[in-house]
């Protein structure tokens, strides 16, 4: 490494001076409960007897890692995840780009897909689960009109894993759209005129010109909604509570009995390690991806 | 002929959609305005319509106090998230300061499930910080919000402003003043829908608010929940409530409209 | 100098404390909640204590209590506890024993049904908590069409008995059959795992002359008895029940119940008040609940609730705690709580002749709780409630057969029954 010119380390100073603010916040919230989570993964820590007299070692991820419950609910996770973020990415990027284009009734259009956004999840599962009523629900209602025998939403478990991704879709696929949106106004307009002026069609013009330089807000967006999508647990909750059988067991929830209903915190807290290790790793995967394609 | 049907199918696309978004709602809007019995009764009738389940939740439930503390809250997280994540994202950005580590480092606290999180973070707000209950959501929210908030933003700064940040550096503006005057304006589209975005997750977060407040501080997340209870689920009052509770979207319109809906093309500014 | 200090800044926390005693409750948005809260200004009055109840999601409430119970110092006076905490809060040593301030206020605990003293009142002979109100579990039946001239004379065609409030377990499930006509069914059932589905399937249990455990705490619940009770449960969701009651939480079979589309659900008894509320029942006059009937009608099979008072070890300040929860269970309080619509837990309170006149079913609810048997009770019964409720929620949806998933959770209650010391 070279030795920093004086106007390095001036951009240095000033990147850190930005940068205090929020790191010295995050440091006075997270850093604590991080590292008790941390440190509690190695001992045998229970809520009935909470104490560090049992060192674990790394019994509690063994324990973790042979639970086949355990997978089971891990495997379930990256089923939902991929099936939630693929669909939600579809759908957010083609009304985001049809968005774009509009002029007349865009202010409308964006009050609607606003409305899940800033509806609880609680509410949402509960209202779902109105609207699903095998017997008593409208949707299943509308469809014996059409000659459709009642769709059993929640009680069967292919169908219940496929009816909570609707529900998420449902909730969360604006997410999609505003953040979209939003990078695609922020995008200069010169390349447009450019590629309009050679004649290039709006599928070229798509692929060549969006797509790239959308490159690095896509990438957020996903991975942000990847992680959502491996938070999610309300919905879970209250609409399936990982049923029927284990259909719908997500790792979230998972973690979320293990600590609060079994109160073993020491592996509660070793799975949501083990969790954080295999997201960081993606993460940082996608980062790197993201910045070489950022400087060719 | 053809841009004429390509506006067409355009207004398909968007009208499917929020045919899909709405019509649930909808069906949301008519139980609000009925009772149990007929909000499941089919064929559906119309029954006995009134807003006698609004005027339920206005004065049975607490629902005026769920509502000023989740817009407190809400609003107080994302004005002090909001800066703070857009200096931490415009510096990895311009400057890469900690590098790839810092972003992943700040990002990694929110890959952990809350549930985990929330019990040292109670003790700490129990002992060594006794903050009244609303604070600590705040703060805890703040923190969850950040992170996320930086990154979204960090995708924005990366659009090349480079060189018109030091066409105004020469001509004698300082690094804050170039920040200030140049990226920021170019981002907005970028930072506002952080902050909207920063604003529904406070908005709707359960798990901090409920472990974090106290009888005085529910937020409407935690209010609404507990219409869900062992001897069933007031789903009338709780119809209505949901969608008094989407009242601040025709609050924030006036925002998004001039940052985020009007479209703002950098074009403009050069 | 430090002394003055000392001496003004605990004259100033008395002096706070003397202004405004506030007790804290969490609690729950159920009726016998709502009930406290209307007579609340009587104890303000007489007290000056202000009583602030904290009421969120049920299914939330465990979570919430938990940290508040961990720390040394909470922000709950009193807490209420569902009787299938009790074991974990006791052995977590999180409630104050009660007995001392019970001899020096002379609070007579003999009054309360001894099945409600056992689930949420004494732990190992001490006195933890107050039964506050039951949920035994009964059986809602639509008396309606009991009474119905046609379907009598179909039932005696049918079946050669007559058509009766059912007096045994086979009785029952026989008219579950025969209820199961013109798009009627014959019963609904709350598949929801886990609670829902595992408390619903006790009473399976019971009533198919099946039980949990032996003396020593060793599984018995995958017996023939219990795989049969299994088997029946699958045979009545599947037949005899609407498409989807695999995921029924209360809430969604309850609807099916008050719409009139079944002839019977096995319910918390203080569902039997909302099937008389017009607003949420099209059955208003036409249900009736009783004991779940057992192998002969000598037997119950009912399941037996209940919520208890406690004071924590958190608690700020149990003394005003300890006044509440003196007040809130006073015979008058208590049965003015029964006169509003609660579901008592006192025996004077059953046998108040005011109470019965109001609500005559208050005798059928004695019988019921009388009968009903408790779920066993100990330090990991939140988990075995969860692997109860997952193995009997794979059963119904045939990804394991009856026996398995009951072999499967046999075997995790004994492994959670040794851990717990209670194995004999």
């Amino acid at each position: 490494m070279t030795a920093a010119t004086p106007m390095e380390m001036r951009d240095r100073r000033f990147g850190w001076m930005l940068t205090a603010p929020g790191l010295a916040l995050l440091a006075a919230v997270v850093l604590f409960p991080i590292l008790w989570a941390g440190t509690t993964s190695f001992f045998d820590y229970t809520l009935i007897m909470p104490g560090y007299d049992n060192f674990a070692g790394f019994g509690n991820y063994a324990k973790a890692a042979g639970d086949g419950e355990f997978l089971h609910a891990a495997w379930i996770t990256v089923l939902f995840v991929l099936a939630v973020v693929s669909i939600q990415f579809a759908i957010g990027l083609l009304v985001a780009l049809m968005l774009n284009d509009t002029e007349r009734g865009k202010g409308v259009y964006y009050l609607i897909l606003l409305c899940p956004l800033l509806i609880n999840p609680v509410v949402v599962g509960l209202m779902w689960r109105m609207i699903l009523h095998p017997t008593l629900g409208i949707v299943n209602w509308l469809l014996s009109t059409v000659g459709i025998e009642p769709v059993n939403w929640l009680g069967a478990p292919d169908m219940a894993f496929w009816t909570v991704v609707l529900v998420d879709i449902w909730h969360q696929v604006s997410f999609m759209v505003v953040l979209l949106l939003a990078g695609l106004s922020s995008l200069p307009a010169e390349p447009y005129e450019a590629a309009r002026v050679d004649g290039a069609s709006a599928l070229q013009r798509f692929w060549h010109i969006t797509l790239p330089m959308m490159k690095p807000v896509i990438a957020i967006t996903l991975l942000i909604r990847m992680i959502f999508a491996i938070k999610t647990y309300d919905i879970i909750y209250i609409m399936t509570r990982g049923g029927p059988g284990t259909a719908t067991d997500l790792i979230s929830y998972f973690i979320y009995r293990r600590a609060f209903v079994s109160l073993d915190l020491g592996e509660a807290c070793a799975m949501a390690a083990m969790l954080l290790i295999v997201i960081a790793g993606m993460t940082a995967l996608l980062w790197r991806t993201m910045r070489t394609a950022q400087d060719d | 002929m053809r841009p004429k049907l390509a506006v067409l199918a355009r207004h398909l696309v968007l009208a499917g959609f929020s045919a899909a978004i709405a019509l649930p709602l909808l069906w949301v809007l008519r139980v609000s305005l009925t009772d149990k019995l007929t909000a499941y009764k089919l064929p559906p009738e119309i029954g006995q319509i009134g807003l006698h389940n609004y005027a339920e939740v206005l004065t049975q439930y607490d629902f005026g106090k769920w509502f000023g503390n989740s817009v407190a809250v809400a609003v107080a997280a994302t004005l002090v998230s909001l800066p703070a994540a857009a200096m931490m994202a415009y510096a990895s950005a311009r400057y890469r300061t900690g590098g790839w580590p810092l972003l992943l480092g700040v990002l990694a606290s929110q890959m952990i499930p809350p549930i985990v999180l929330v019990l040292p973070m109670f003790l700490v707000f129990m002992t060594l910080l006794p903050v009244p209950g609303l604070v600590a959501i705040t703060i805890a929210h703040v923190a969850v919000n950040l992170p996320f908030m930086a990154w979204i933003m960090v995708s924005f700064f990366d659009a090349d402003t480079r060189s018109l940040e030091e066409a105004a550096r020469s001509d004698g503006a300082s690094r804050w003043q170039a920040f200030r005057m140049i990226t920021v304006p170019v981002a907005m589209p970028g930072i506002i829908a952080a902050g909207l975005l920063g604003f529904i997750m406070s908005w709707n977060e359960f798990l901090y608010a409920l472990i974090l407040g106290d009888h005085g501080s529910q937020t409407l997340a935690v209010g609404l929940a507990s219409m869900e209870t062992h001897a069933g689920v007031n789903i009338a009052p709780l119809a209505a409530a949901t969608l008094l509770a989407l009242a601040p979207v025709l609050v924030l319109l006036p925002f998004l409209q001039k940052y985020l809906i009007k479209g703002l093309s950098l074009g403009a500014l050069k | 100098m430090k002394r003055i200090l000392l001496a003004s800044l605990s004259g100033l926390a008395l002096a706070a404390a003397a202004q405004a005693e506030e007790v804290n409750i969490l609690m729950e948005a159920v009726p016998d909640t709502t009930y406290i809260q209307q007579l609340l200004p009587e104890f303000e009055e007489e007290t000056g204590i202000k009583v602030n109840l904290e009421v969120v999601n049920y299914a939330e409430m465990h979570t919430k209590l938990v940290p508040q119970l961990v720390a040394r110092s909470g922000s709950y006076s009193a807490i209420v506890v569902d009787f299938y905490w009790v074991g974990e809060f006791y052995k977590a040593g999180w409630m104050q024993p009660l007995d001392d301030r019970i001899e020096a206020d002379g609070f007579d605990t003999s009054v309360y049904v001894p099945a409600m003293m056992d689930l949420v009142g004494q732990v190992e002979g001490t006195t933890y908590m107050l039964p506050f109100y039951n949920y035994a579990m009964g059986l809602l039946y639509r008396t309606d069409l009991l009474e119905d001239e046609a379907n009598k004379a179909a039932y005696l065609e049918a079946t050669g008995s007559e058509l009766k409030a059912p007096e045994t377990w086979d009785e029952y499930l026989r008219q579950v059959a025969f209820f199961t006509k013109d798009g009627q069914y014959g019963v609904v059932n709350q598949g929801l795992r886990p609670d829902p589905i595992a408390m619903e399937w006790s009473n399976y249990l019971f009533a198919s002359g099946g039980s949990f455990m032996d003396e020593g705490w060793h599984a018995t619940f995958n017996s023939p008895e219990g795989v049969a009770a299994l088997e029946t449960y699958i045979k009545n969701l599947n037949d005899y029940g609407p498409v989807g009651a695999a995921s029924f939480s209360f809430d969604e079979a309850f609807n099916v119940f008050s719409q009139g589309q079944a002839y019977s659900y096995i319910t918390y008894n203080f569902f039997r008040a909302a099937v008389d509320d017009p607003s949420s029942s099209a059955v208003v006059g036409k249900a009736e609940i009783m004991g779940v009937p057992g192998q002969t009608p000598e037997e119950g099979g009912s399941l037996n609730g209940a919520w208890g008072w406690a004071i924590p070890k958190s608690s700020p300040n149990p003394d005003a705690a300890w006044k509440f929860l003196q007040w809130v269970e006073s015979p008058e309080i208590a049965k003015k709580r029964a006169l509003l619509g609660g579901s008592p837990t006192r025996l004077d309170v059953f046998d108040d002749e005011e109470v019965i006149a109001k609500y005559p079913q208050t005798v059928a609810l004695k019988e019921l709780l009388l009968g009903s048997h408790n779920f066993p009770t100990f330090t990991y019964t939140p988990q075995f409630v969860e692997v109860l409720g997952r193995e009997l929620s794979l059963a119904v949806a045939g990804e394991k057969t009856a026996q398995e998933a009951l072999d499967t959770a046999a075997a995790e209650f004994d492994e959670m029954a040794a851990k717990d010391g209670r194995q004999k």
